[in-house]
């Protein structure tokens, strides 16, 4: 099938998903998470319909009781009339790739209430307790006229960018009784929580964590002009007690903060500027590009800020000890990142780049790299890219930094058309140039 | 034979260091053995492994006395065989009467009721789907119901087993049926088989979930009130099975069982309960694998813990409440459905275990259990097989024939000390309540089912007809299943429907108001409202319904 | 550069993480797999066992408490869009598993494979599989049976449902 018409079909489901049909929603979740060609086409096509939605982003470390947290939340917000979509994200094991999704059955009975909808997501090795494809599904959740939409991750090292991308509110679950540990644990989390829970307070040590935090959030003085002070609240879901005032401050913070407020951490699109035409530039770019074509790298989608691209490994691209050459990834990702950063249509040249290595890949495997736009801004853009083996399995990720140009790209020519000047305007970013 | 050795036949030199020569010259490769609870065996056991030197609660003693590790009874089955309690149930009250009969005519000498699934689950048979009636057990929604179940059954001779956890309805349904023969309850005797919440919270799971707290509080008041008016009743059943089934490995599914009935006596006392008058009706239901000897061990064991704690521990000075009483059943998860009639030497092997290791009631599979749920026919051999045993292996004529043995002494010293080791991580973690509501327990139990899983998938742990000797089998020799006759069900849940509409709705209300009550104020016996409930012709759906909704209902924690 | 050799699959060697290696080589899809109980029975032993199993051979498992309703399994399975539902059922709750086969094609997920693991007595095996399951596995059916088994279907499903999965093939 061709692309235009994979893309069509997918876009087909945006009706049904638009109305908040269950099955339209959940096939239309289905192809983000799968990367089917044509869901970066899906997901753009919902642009237009994105920020009614209140997005609460809930984490914490495994057993600090946030699956417990979010069924008494739902219970909470099904009695004030709202409809919710629930993203819960497990942990895919490292050693076989698989998953168990016990989220969903953690949060009772709730799930089959009409006004629910709960989506199990496997991180797959995608680091900071979400999924690569977590914007995409919170995205179809909004866009499908959920009122509220909850995103459970675990793990509570999450970087700042990520989260940011992905929920309007943000939520850390402490279990009570940490002792000495808050201090340990607080670093990352204060730095991302708009509110503190202090689960089971029912039971003793509740109240002691909770003034622990409340004095670590008194040391570390509000910044002037900030709107939102942290509050920690202590919850008990066997009691009840908490959860409703809970609530209302996260939609409290909403109004502060304003729903759709993840949206603005990402890049704003020029306007005028469609999916189509980045998608048609990139690959223009790819197929203009010597290296590209000697690895044999394809590029097999993108849009403004993304691109993935793919490439089968043979024999001549393993190193001494019989598995893929490093560097062949990293050209891999790294051509990702360039086509990414250059789809807007500026030339941008990359200044910084870093990979780490998570599986030794082999002959005959297929590799495909996956760019997105972390944050752009006029003069500076940040990438991520996540490489991964055909059946999922990460293999490698790579984060790069470009410096936009004033310089626009040449119209995407057909390759072997162009002179030399042009083809080095159309060349993609490469840590060599500067 | 009892006459001396002739010194000259003696082979001069240590007898010992000469036959593990010849062993470790002959054997060829040898292989590691290790028993289920993780206890490696040895090829030969004599007088240097035991004894072994252990210290004083490990003493042989005598049978009847303590540590009991030769039975809690001075004759044991010498002297009153154990008692032949087949668990039954199928179909309408009215086919059970007739099945129970059958049972009881063949040699079985005691009652025990397995009700239809629907009522574990708490509902009423007007609310279930009707294909899924009676299949595994007896439909008993009422009183009048439980009276025509036990038609011809003197209660007051009769021991019966009601198995039925929170809020035991059975047995108020019983209590009703029996005052209304006229039978003093001070005559009943039987138990409350598998009253125990932890297990079924753990594994298995079968009846239906009242959350934990309130669970624990119905229990105490079933334990008080059946103390004070059923004096001849065991109320607390404290079961191993669940979770030996559920792949615990038998020392570690005997320690959690420990460790349970330490809890469930806690809490007694905590009421204020005197231990030297609860403990004597508390019993155990456990599992018989079929290794053999360690499930003999196992037991012989235990009951030495026992006698230690509720001695030490629990504060009891009555010699009859430190008595380890217990029930059990062959386990269903080593039979196959493989060449099914393999089960019948299976289930013997499982009994002969119990039986040596003590036991005082015993529940044998039929053979196609793997298959469904047991037919007549299967049910048949497997009370003659208990027949067999006693009356032409005569295996009670002495008790506890394998004591003294080199390996079943030294096997129970070992089984005894890993089962104190799991005991103390539960300990550890605050007692059974707390280790069950974090998950540990059903954590440890998972991961013993996964190795065991393995051992069978790799071929190292061999079961016949499935991983190793499999044969064509001919389909058509398998049993075709009992299925409860529809009409009959049919017709049973017509009168059903027109029994409630024909009761007094006041009187229904009321009670169940009370009941309800009742679980707000602990001032209250929770299990007396039920009985009058009973009395006052309420169904079981109509009772837990009311128990759920004031107590809270839990869930299984989904742990893989 | 050297790179770390790919750390051994977990479990006995027949439920292993690989996918199969040969010539034109498509990308497996990772399965979504609901292992669940519905009817009276709660012995989920088995059930535990063949989740763990699937996350082991690399799958995606969503593993419910048993006593689920049908029409709570429906929901979840459209929620989900999972590609197989196993059902365990060791006392006679096969019986109601037509009623969820009718229940799934009512809700447009005729698609979803099911497959039926425990006791079912063989008189009852033909009658399940005409009312639609895709496949019976009796008590001692090997775990690499059911792995490879739920493996080999879901391109199949996959590709029923009109969503292209493989990237590569755009460009065939």
């Amino acid at each position: 099938m061709t692309a235009s018409a994979a893309i069509g079909r997918h876009v087909g489901l945006a009706p049904g998903l638009l109305a908040g049909e269950r099955g339209a929603v959940a096939r239309a979740i289905s192809q983000i998470e799968q990367g089917a060609p044509g869901a970066a086409a899906l997901h753009a096509a919902l642009g237009s319909h994105l920020g009614r939605a209140h997005v609460i982003g809930i984490t914490g470390a495994p057993g600090a009781g946030k699956s417990t947290l979010v069924h008494a939340l739902l219970g909470e917000l099904l009695a004030r009339g709202h409809r919710v979509g629930v993203v819960a994200v497990d942990p895919s094991s490292p050693i076989s790739g698989g998953a168990v999704l016990g989220d969903r059955v953690r949060m009772g009975t709730h799930g089959a209430h009409p006004d629910v909808f709960i989506r199990s997501v496997a991180s797959r090795g995608h680091p900071g307790g979400l999924s690569r494809t977590t914007v995409g599904i919170v995205d179809v959740f909004d866009a499908a006229g959920f009122d509220t939409v909850i995103v459970e991750t675990v793990g509570a090292g999450q970087s700042e960018v990520e989260i940011m991308r992905v929920a309007d509110t943000r939520i850390v679950v402490c279990p009570p009784g940490l002792g000495d540990d808050v201090q340990a644990i607080k670093a990352g989390i204060l730095e991302i929580a708009d509110l503190l829970a202090v689960t089971k307070s029912d039971l003793p040590g509740a109240q002691a964590t909770a003034r622990e935090l409340r004095d670590m959030l008194h040391l570390r003085a509000a910044h002037p002009g900030q709107e939102w002070q942290v509050a920690v609240i202590c919850t008990s879901a066997t009691t009840g007690d908490g959860v409703a005032a809970l609530l209302d401050r996260a939609l409290a913070h909403a109004t502060v903060a304003g729903r759709g407020r993840r949206l603005g951490a990402r890049p704003a699109r020029p306007p005028g500027h469609g999916h189509d035409e980045a998608l048609a530039r990139v690959m223009g770019l790819a197929a203009a590009d010597p290296f590209v074509r000697a690895l044999g790298i394809t590029c097999t989608d993108a849009g403004p800020g993304s691109a993935t691209v793919a490439m089968t490994l043979g024999p001549e691209h393993l190193n001494f000890n019989g598995s893929c050459h490093g560097g062949v990834v990293f050209a891999l990702a790294d051509t990702a990142f360039g086509l990414a950063a250059n789809s807007h249509g500026s030339v941008a040249a990359g200044i910084d780049a870093h990979i780490t290595y998570q599986q030794a890949a082999q002959a005959g495997d297929r590799l495909v790299a996956r760019a997105f736009e972390v944050s752009r801004s006029r003069k500076l853009g940040v990438y991520r890219v996540d490489v991964t083996r055909g059946d999922g399995r990460p293999i490698s990720s790579f984060t790069g930094t470009v410096y936009v140009t004033r310089n626009a790209h040449a119209r995407a020519e057909p390759h072997g058309a162009q002179d030399e000047a042009a083809a080095q305007r159309a060349a993609p970013a490469s840590p060599s140039k500067a | 034979m009892n006459k001396p050795i002739d010194g000259a036949l003696l082979t001069p030199g240590d007898p010992h260091a000469l036959w593990q020569q010849e062993y470790a010259a002959q054997i060829g490769t040898d292989r590691a053995v290790v028993n289920r609870s993780g206890i490696p065996v040895k090829p030969l056991y004599t007088q240097s492994d035991w004894p072994a030197g252990a210290p004083a609660d490990t003493a042989l003693g005598m049978p009847g006395q303590p540590p009991y590790t030769r039975g809690i009874y001075a004759t044991m089955h010498r002297g009153r065989t154990w008692t032949q309690r087949q668990l039954t149930g199928l179909g309408t009250p009215e086919e059970y009467n007739a099945r129970l009969l059958d049972v009881l005519a063949q040699g079985a000498t005691a009652v025990s009721l397995i009700p239809c699934n629907s009522v574990f689950r708490g509902v009423d048979m007007d609310e279930s789907h009707i294909e899924l009636l009676g299949t595994c057990g007896t439909v008993v929604n009422t009183a009048a119901h439980m009276d025509r179940a036990l038609q011809g059954v003197d209660l007051a001779q009769t021991s019966c087993a009601m198995n039925d956890p929170s809020p035991f309805t059975l047995l108020a349904f019983m209590l009703a049926a029996a005052k209304k023969r006229g039978t003093d309850w001070r005559q009943v005797s039987g138990t409350s088989n598998q009253s125990d919440y932890l297990s079924h919270y753990v594994a298995n799971h079968m009846f239906f979930r009242i959350a934990l707290p309130g669970a624990r509080r119905i229990l105490g008041d079933h334990i008080e009130f059946c103390n004070r008016h059923v004096p001849k009743w065991n109320p607390m059943s404290v079961v191993g099975q669940h979770m030996q089934q559920a792949g615990a490995t038998p020392a570690e599914a005997m320690a959690f069982t420990l460790s349970s009935a330490i809890q469930n006596a806690e809490d007694c006392i905590a009421r204020g309960m005197d231990p030297d008058q609860f403990l004597p009706r508390f019993t155990f239901f456990f599992d018989i694998s079929i290794s053999f000897f360690e499930e003999v061990a196992k037991f012989r064991a235990a009951r030495r813990i026992w006698a230690r704690v509720t001695r030490e521990r629990l504060g009891a000075k009555d010699p009859r409440a430190w008595r380890f009483k217990f029930h059990a059943q062959t386990s269903g998860v080593d039979l196959t459905r493989q060449q099914p009639l393999n089960n019948i030497a299976r289930v013997t092997v499982q009994a002969m275990a119990g039986i040596l290791g003590g036991l005082q009631s015993l529940h044998t599979d039929a053979y196609d259990e793997a298959l469904s749920c047991p037919s007549e026919f299967g049910a048949r051999i497997a009370v003659a097989t208990q027949n067999i045993l006693r009356e032409e292996a005569h295996l009670t004529d002495v008790i506890d024939p394998l004591g003294g043995s080199f390996y079943v002494e030294t096997l129970t010293d070992q089984m005894q000390l890993e089962i104190e080791r799991v005991m103390a991580i539960v300990e550890d973690a605050g007692g059974m309540f707390k280790a069950v509501q974090g998950g540990l327990v059903q954590r440890m139990i998972g991961e013993s089912a996964r190795r065991f899983q393995s051992k069978v998938d790799s071929g190292e742990q061999t079961v016949v007809g499935v991983n190793a000797y499999p044969v064509e089998e001919d389909r058509s020799a398998r049993p075709i299943n009992a299925r409860p006759d529809r009409a009959a069900m049919q017709a049973h849940l017509d009168a059903f429907r027109a029994y409630k509409a024909a009761r007094s709705a006041a009187d229904v209300q009321r009670a169940l108001d009370q009941l309800a009550r009742a679980a707000g104020d602990t001032r209250d016996n929770i299990f007396g409202r039920v009985v009058e409930a009973a009395e006052a012709g309420c169904t079981h759906g109509e009772i837990c319904a009311t128990l759920r909704r004031e107590l809270g209902f839990g869930h299984v924690q989904a742990i893989v | 550069m050297s790179q770390a050799r790919e750390p051994g699959a977990a479990g006995s060697p027949s439920v292993t993480g690989r996918r199969p290696k040969g010539a034109g080589m498509t990308e497996a899809p990772i399965p979504k797999v609901l292992v669940t109980k519905i009817g009276f029975d709660g012995h989920d032993r088995g059930s535990r066992i063949v989740a763990a199993a699937l996350r082991d051979a690399g799958m995606e498992v969503i593993y419910t408490p048993p006593w689920q309703e049908i029409a709570a399994v429906v929901k979840l399975a459209t929620e989900e869009d999972v590609d197989v539902i196993g059902i365990s059922s060791l006392a006679t709750d096969h019986l109601i598993v037509p009623k969820l086969m009718d229940a799934l094609r009512e809700a447009g997920l005729a698609d979803t494979a099911v497959i039926v693991g425990g006791i079912v007595p063989d008189e009852d095996e033909q009658m399940l599989l005409d009312a639609g399951v895709a496949r019976v596995f009796h008590p001692g059916s090997p775990l690499a049976a059911i792995t490879e088994y739920v493996r080999d279907i879901t391109p199949a499903i996959r590709a029923r449902r009109a969503t292209p999965t493989d990237i590569a093939g755009e460009r065939r």
